[in-house]
């Protein structure tokens, strides 16, 4: 409540016409994660709410954006759908880049790219809208979050410790620190997990801030 | 690779400049251009909500030493909602290049790696390489460089609902203020901070917290453009604030009554209101008020003197009036002096030195306010240990945050004569006058000779053998001189004073140059600035003294922790370097290098090993398990 608040603080101080459109939330690790319900890219309408009792990974992506593309290019981000995969959990990747902004992508062309990257999500969702991203404040893609089989925000942040500079254009991601992969079986006991909350890297969300 | 320069990247062109004017410069600038295209920018070292900071691999010789780039203040690239913090349009990063003068100057080169993002983002890099024996000095660069977030600025800073509001003071107008926090993390980045003007001067910014649990802050506070350096502890650990300094201060200075230097001259004092026992009231009163008088208006007199060598943009510290052998020469006699008029008993009706007398002189206050100045300049020897840490952060700030430190320093000092003012009737407590005074005072010629004997110490170090035996005849030449003027009347008294004067005038002429010291400690290095960033980048562990032959401190320390063969073993078994800055003779690069710290005072020890990701400030009071402790 109180950062619903401090946002709407924010609003005043900004005076930004368009702001009452564009408000980040930020929910709180151990709080319930915010529901939602957005259509896939096989047009099913899909709510959070439908995978109780799993665990629910939610991914932000870009796929022209730089960072996005070296995890996908090395192969880190699939290896490790498939890791959430073989431990029965669900894999969301969300495009929230609105239309005529990097990364936005019709539905078809979505499902071309899980078949050409060799992606494992569960489902893409597009929100086009930017409605899930404000509604968990995501800032960048890669944004990770992790949510327990009760529904609970376990992680939100970065993928990996290796994004905070240009080290990352560089670095290898298979030795780098993967905050989602290291937690992936403590995310199954439901319960609080060692790092609750990283800084996150990458591009920026491409929402609709015209 | 191909080495060029200029570079285009793609959305930029990128160039390597430099504003080396002359081949024997040890230190100059290295600059990183980017003109990037329109609607085009890069980060700064936070960048906000997205993005990254560029990276920049120098290759150099041997002898040449790169520090990181000095970020010019940065601007909001604004993207709701989100934030990111960078520069647009030409914009010149400018690294700091030291140099030993044997190292010749060869081609510098780097591979520069940035994110140029416009609504997307693209990672571009240049490799630039820049013969430096050729190059021409670029005013680009130097306008860059006089444009960099150099200046700090007088804040304060509180944390409250959820968001930390920093005070400043702004004599300039201006229409927009910004502030950059530099570590990422504690913060969300919004377009607008609240700010809000308190009256002519004075303004609150406010910046939202994510994590209230801060425990430091810095950043660069932009007012239209113009960048200042903001720094805030929020821990008592490190720094001290305003306040504390002032109550330091205060104890400090009552402390200072306790010096051997001190004591002897202030306790006459007390002795002489003794005599004068508990009749009269308001004489104690008015002679107690001459002597706070002479202590603060010399305080005051000594603070503006240092505010104006400073505002004259000397480097000057703490102690440093000792670094001169003239004035260490000058105060050795005058302890001597006073040493000899104690032991003596002679009376000396001048107004100096009404010192051992009973106050004869109904309505002469002048007595009573040269002797707090003279409490003054004898205790100068002795501020340092006690008052380091106040006087130095005094140095450090504003003027309007010096004066009250050292207002608090002579309040101090003054303060028990500022009791007796209040309270004249207090004085009857004290035991009834009588011979027992003049045994105490003969005595108290001891710790007076004491300090004499090091500062001529000191004096030693600081110039030659030498020189301190011409000290010592003009000693004697000044026992002689106090003697003729107690035993004889009228002219011989004046003849003895004038031999004085000649004689110390001729011997302070003939001074031989100051020499350094640094054959003390044979297994030490000498410190230069550029040793920590040489030492980092070899990955040598390394500890730092710095110290000076009239820092008691920094004396004791060596005896109690740093020359003991259990530490020099450690330090040869660890293989930590061992590096000395001895100051004792003024010395601009060491000043900086204490700068550099936020010191402007000594003892300071620095330690480093690989590892640690900054040098860590060790306590300025050592023992041996205290300095191995800290070094493990």
């Amino acid at each position: 409540m109180k950062n619903v608040l401090n946002s709407l603080l924010f609003l005043v101080f900004t005076n930004s016409v368009f702001a009452a459109e564009i408000i980040l939330q930020d929910p709180k690790v151990n709080d319930e994660a915010p529901l939602f319900s957005v259509i896939d890219s096989d047009g099913t309408q899909i709510n959070l709410s439908d995978f109780r009792g799993k665990p629910v990974i939610l991914e932000w992506t870009n796929h022209e954006c730089p960072y996005v593309a070296k995890h996908y290019s090395e192969n880190n981000m699939q290896a490790l759908q498939k890791m959430a995969q073989d431990e029965d959990i669900v894999w969301l990747s969300i495009i929230s880049s609105t239309l005529g902004e990097q990364g936005h992508v019709d539905a078809s062309t979505a499902n071309k790219l899980s078949k050409t990257r060799n992606a494992y999500p569960t489902h893409v969702l597009l929100d086009e809208s930017g409605e899930v991203g404000m509604k968990y404040g995501a800032k960048t893609t890669p944004h990770m979050y992790m949510i327990d089989r009760n529904g609970v925000l376990r992680y939100k942040g970065a993928i990996d410790d290796v994004g905070r500079g240009m080290q990352f254009f560089s670095a290898s991601l298979q030795d780098a620190f993967n905050y989602v992969a290291t937690q992936l079986d403590a995310l199954q006991e439901a319960t609080q997990l060692e790092i609750g909350s990283t800084i996150p890297y990458g591009c920026s969300v491409k929402y609709n801030y015209d | 690779m191909l080495l060029a320069n200029p570079v285009e990247t793609g959305h930029a062109k990128a160039s390597l400049i430099t504003n080396l004017q002359s081949s024997d410069q040890e230190s100059f600038y290295v600059g990183v251009r980017l003109q990037m295209q329109d609607g085009w920018h890069t980060y700064w070292e936070n960048p906000g909500d997205s993005g990254s900071p560029f990276e920049a691999n120098w290759s150099t010789d041997d002898g040449v030493i790169i520090e990181n780039v000095q970020w010019p203040t940065p601007i909001t690239i604004p993207y709701p909602p989100l934030m990111t913090y960078g520069y647009e349009g030409d914009i010149v990063f400018p690294f700091q290049v030291f140099r030993s003068q044997e190292t010749e100057l060869k081609t510098i080169s780097v591979d520069f790696n940035f994110l140029i993002c416009a609504d997307i983002c693209i990672p571009e890099s240049a490799s630039l390489s820049l013969d430096l024996s050729s190059a021409l000095p670029s005013e680009i660069l130097n306008t860059q460089i006089n444009n960099l977030p150099t200046k700090t600025i007088n804040t304060n800073s509180s944390i409250g609902d959820d968001n930390l509001v920093i005070s400043f003071q702004s004599t300039e107008s201006f229409s927009n203020a910004y502030l950059f926090p530099r570590e990422s993390g504690n913060f969300f980045y919004p377009e607008n901070q609240l700010l809000e003007q308190i009256d002519d001067t004075n303004y609150k910014i406010s910046i939202p917290l994510l994590d209230s649990n801060l425990s430091a802050f810095s950043g660069i506070l932009s007012l239209d453009g113009n960048g200042f350096q903001i720094k805030e502890q929020f821990s008592s650990q490190g720094g001290i604030s305003l306040w504390q300094a002032i109550l330091f201060a205060l104890i400090g200075g009552l402390i200072l009554n306790l010096m051997p230097c001190v004591f002897p001259v202030i306790s006459l004092k007390v002795l002489s209101f003794v005599s004068m026992g508990g009749d009269d009231h308001t004489k104690i009163r008015n002679h107690a008020l001459a002597f706070v008088g002479g202590v603060m208006s010399t305080f005051l007199s000594i603070a503006a003197a240092l505010m104006i060598i400073r505002s004259s943009g000397s480097m000057i510290g703490w102690g440093y009036q000792l670094q001169s052998p003239v004035v260490v020469g000058i105060l050795t006699l005058i302890m001597l002096g006073i040493g000899l008029i104690l032991l003596t008993n002679i009376n000396i009706g001048t107004g100096l030195t009404t010192l051992g007398n009973s106050v004869q002189s109904k309505n002469d206050y002048s007595g009573s306010f040269f002797t707090g100045v003279l409490a003054v300049v004898v205790a100068s020897p002795c501020t340092a240990p006690f008052m380091g840490a106040a006087v130095g952060y005094a140095l450090l700030q504003p003027s309007f945050a010096t004066l009250p430190i050292f207002l608090s320093l002579g309040l101090g000092f003054a303060g028990p004569y500022v009791v007796l003012a209040l309270k004249p009737e207090w004085i009857s407590s004290l035991p009834k006058p009588g011979a027992w005074m003049e045994t105490l005072k003969q005595f108290f010629a001891f710790p007076m000779i004491a300090t004499a004997l090091w500062l001529m110490w000191v004096f030693m170090v600081q110039t030659s053998g030498d020189a301190l035996i011409q000290l010592l005849i003009l000693g004697l030449v000044l026992g002689i001189a106090i003697w003729m003027i107690a035993t004889f009347k009228s002219s011989w008294k004046w003849i003895g004073l004038i031999a004085t004067v000649i004689l110390s005038i001729q011997i302070f002429n003939n001074l031989p140059s100051p020499i350094s010291s640094d054959q003390n400690n044979s297994n030490a290095t000498n410190w230069s600035l550029v040793s920590e960033p040489n030492l980092q980048a070899n990955n040598q562990a390394y500890l730092i003294n710095f110290t000076a032959a009239w820092c008691i401190t920094c004396q004791t320390n060596e005896k109690a922790a740093l020359s003991r063969p259990s530490v020099q073993e450690y330090l040869s078994a660890q293989n930590i370097t061992y590096i000395k800055a001895d100051w004792t003779n003024r010395n601009e690069e060491i000043a900086a290098g204490l700068a550099k710290y936020n010191r402007s005072g000594i003892p300071l020890y620095i330690f480093w090993k690989p590892g640690m990701a900054e040098s860590k400030i060790l306590p300025a009071v050592l023992t041996e398990d205290i300095l191995l402790r800290n070094l493990k």
